[in-house]
């Protein structure tokens, strides 16, 4: 382990005196953060009090400490305590709330002054592994969920119901449609532009936002920020080309064709954040007699969000139930926290456990980064403690279940099995992260031996099934084995050939330099022509591996009968 | 916020620490619950919180129960940090597990940096006298050598559970006003400080 490394373990000085060590030594150890201060204060020309600002942001986590050390030294600035306060809790006083406007227009612009820092830094940070309070990073610093690429900001923001599109964007489109798909030119109209940016960094800061606290504008206009803010546009930089081409085809057919080949071929996050926010805007257009955004109307609001033209969107929006099918957007519920009483059935305990698990490994994976405070670390063992509590209460469902047969797992009753399934399954979204995957313990084990019936019968049908089926398999086998050792030989081939073209244009490529405008024209023709026999390449490749899959199954029947 | 802390009651966090196998969960379960659990399930990590009378005193316990495993090493360093205090398990019956307490007390003290932290060594498994490796006399000199109480406990029959998690609780809770005067001290000492370098300027 990193962490074990004893040369960082001395810097460690224990829970309170690195918090007081924090306080006081403030100025100085974050000298670059004056820095910055100082840089703002020219941007900005106001605020004196910038410095102690800073601090109080950097040192918040260490201000939620509770020895008293730490009150006299807040004591010491009042303002600063109110502040801290307005810093943490979704607004509720005028006051509290135009105070934390204020910083908000601050670091916002300094925000991408610090987007840029924020890379290197955070690897830099992340080798050093921090050990207390006092090195910890700020995690809407260290790790910011807007403004990064899309795979970050899933992982950064999880909905923890396995449904991956990131956070912010979720409960923006939950709160839209429950509120306002009547709104009149929603999406069209902008929010305040100090309360979305005070939103972002409440989401930067993991805080929990009630966005029924705001309005529609506010939230669409964070919605549209967060996909503005993505480094690479959702439909990737590699496909917006082709994307735009395939929207501007006119025939209906071919256009929903070409434009279901490249949805599907999307990175799967893409594609899954595609879908929620064009069905959710179809959903939008529904509503049109009310809030007046017919589908042209929303294409153009949005096409700068999208990075993409407005007759790409309208289009996806035209086909968009056959590019779709069967989505349908359901609200986000995130995992209970302490204090909420836990549900009594298993299905929903079982679906809650998994959310838990799910909140408890970002948890970890964030403090792994070094994103280490008071509180996260309370809320670490509050998120632990709901586990302990959910895993018992179901051991205890279990067992009141199977009363009768309480040591024989041969036959418990069928239903039982039938829970199971269905949850077992999104397991593997719950631990992706790159932490030693745990045989999970109490729970896990109890759902194995569940699980162990339903193959023993697999295993059993077969054996009675007469060998005649085995046999059609082992057949079947062979010839899609063969076909594997053909296949991996062919890519052998175009590889080296690859390879041998590739030697062939280096030298080549000086000659290609002299262009002119003619040249661009059948360039971009040429590429045109291009993708539209790639995308038949693909429907063809496709054809072939269907072809050979019905050939082997065939050959497979035949040697059958033959042996018969 | 001056308030807080009067209405709050103090919450006292505990880590249990050692080997697998060794009965941490046990100890824990029957801390939490009076029960004692015979068939062996690997803790990955559990976390429990129960409100007990501390010398009269309404005190909150966090317990948390870690893995004795190895490969769960990467989510322990995360908790230990936040720990306050650690009961150190081994098994009587198991020589093995005794000769790990010295990997866990140093990991701790790697972690915390604190030569002081609250600390009870404890040899579970009690009540199977005929099967002991561990002598007392081997376990304590090992638990005077590290300035810290050792007691002997059977998660199966509640011996000294109750005394091995109120002991340490104690010693936090003795940890925690000792902390807070010095904390005090040093910010008055702060204070005075600032003043004169006014005065002389």
């Amino acid at each position: 382990m990193d962490f074990d490394s004893p040369d960082v373990m001395k810097d460690f000085p224990g829970l309170y005196a690195s918090e007081l060590n924090k306080k006081c030594n403030n100025d100085s150890d974050y000298s670059d953060e004056t820095d910055k201060g100082n840089k703002k204060d020219m941007l900005i020309g106001k605020r004196k009090d910038k410095k102690d600002k800073k601090d109080k942001e950097k040192g918040y986590a260490a201000l939620e400490g509770e020895s008293s050390a730490d009150e006299e030294c807040k004591s010491r600035s009042p303002s600063k305590t109110k502040k801290s306060k307005s810093f943490k809790f979704t607004t509720k006083s005028k006051d509290k709330r135009e105070k934390s406007r204020e910083k908000e227009k601050d670091t916002g612009d300094k925000k991408k002054e610090r987007d840029k820092k924020n890379d290197k830094k955070t690897e830099k940070e992340k080798n050093k592994k921090v050990k207390n309070y006092e090195d910890a990073l700020d995690i809407a610093e260290a790790l910011p969920i807007f403004g990064v690429n899309l795979e970050t900001a899933v992982e950064r923001s999880r909905c923890h119901d396995g449904i991956d599109i990131p956070l912010p964007i979720r409960e923006c489109i939950d709160y839209i449609e429950s509120a306002g798909t009547s709104f009149e030119g929603i999406y069209k109209i902008s929010g305040t532009k100090s309360k979305v940016l005070l939103i972002r960094k409440m989401y930067n800061n993991r805080q929990n936002i009630n966005l029924n606290d705001y309005d529609v504008p506010t939230a669409t206009s964070l919605l549209k920020m967060f996909l503005r803010d993505l480094p690479e546009p959702i439909f990737t930089s590699d496909s917006l080309v082709r994307f735009e081409e395939a929207g501007a085809i006119l025939n209906l057919n071919t256009r929903e064709k070409h434009l279901k080949i490249l949805v599907d071929n999307l990175p799967p996050l893409n594609k899954l954040l595609l879908s929620w926010l064009i069905i959710h805007l179809d959903n939008i257009s529904l509503n049109q007699t009310h809030n007046k955004m017919t589908k042209q109307n929303i294409s153009a609001a949005l096409n700068h969000t999208f990075h993409s033209s407005s007759r790409l969107l309208h289009a996806l929006l035209h086909h968009c139930r056959a590019l779709f099918p069967d989505l349908t957007i359901t609200k986000y519920i995130p995992p209970l926290s302490s204090g909420q009483t836990l549900p009594d059935d298993l299905e929903t305990m079982e679906i809650e456990l998994k959310k838990q698990e799910s909140l408890l490994t970002q948890i970890h994976t964030e403090m792994n980064v070094g994103c280490i405070s008071k509180e996260r670390e309370e809320l670490l063992w509050e998120v632990q403690r709901i586990i302990t509590q959910l895993k018992r209460k179901i051991k205890t469902a279990h067992k009141e279940k199977e009363p009768i047969v309480p040591q024989e797992k041969e036959e418990p009753e069928p239903v039982e099995v039938s829970v199971e399934e269905p949850i077992k399954e999104p397991e593997p979204i719950v631990e992706p992260e790159n932490r030693p995957t745990e045989p999970e313990p109490t729970l896990e084990n109890t759902i194995e031996h569940l699980e162990e019936i339903p193959q023993d019968d697999d295993n059993d049908k077969p054996m009675i099934l007469t060998d005649s089926s085995l046999l059609l398999l082992k057949f079947k086998n062979n010839g899609l084995l063969a076909l594997k050792e053909r296949l991996e030989r062919n890519i052998l081939e175009e590889q080296k050939e690859i390879l041998s073209l590739k030697n062939q244009l280096l030298p080549e490529k000086p000659s290609v330099v002299p262009s002119n405008e003619g040249l661009d024209e059948l360039m971009s023709l040429l590429q045109k022509e291009n993708q539209i026999l790639q995308i038949n390449k693909i429907n063809l490749v496709r054809k072939i591996i269907e072809q050979q899959e019905i050939c082997i199954e065939l050959k497979a029947k035949l040697e059958l009968s033959n042996q018969v | 916020m001056a308030k807080k802390p009067a209405v709050q009651t103090a919450l006292h966090k505990v880590i249990m620490v050692g080997s697998g196998g060794v009965g941490k969960s046990a100890l824990t379960l029957q801390f939490m619950y009076d029960e004692f659990v015979e068939n062996y399930e690997p803790t990955k990590a559990d976390s429990y919180r129960k409100k007990v009378l501390l010398d009269g005193e309404d005190v909150q316990i966090d317990i948390l129960d870690t893995a004795g495993q190895e490969d769960y090493a990467a989510i322990r360093d995360n908790y230990f940090r936040s720990g306050e205090g650690f009961l150190c398990i081994f098994s009587i019956t198991e020589d093995e597990s005794f000769q790990a307490t010295q990997e866990f007390r140093e990991q701790i003290l790697r972690v915390k940096n604190d030569e002081n932290i609250p600390f009870l060594l404890v040899g579970n498994k009690s009540d199977l006298q005929d099967k002991r490796k561990v002598t007392f006399q081997e376990a304590s000199d090992r638990a005077n050598k590290w300035g810290v109480p050792y007691v002997e406990t059977s998660a199966k029959t509640r011996e000294h559970v109750d005394k091995v998690f109120y002991d340490l609780m104690r010693e936090i809770r003795a940890r925690k006003m000792e902390e807070n005067k010095t904390n005090n001290g040093r910010g008055k000492d702060k204070n005075k400080k600032k003043k004169l370098k006014c005065v002389i300027l």
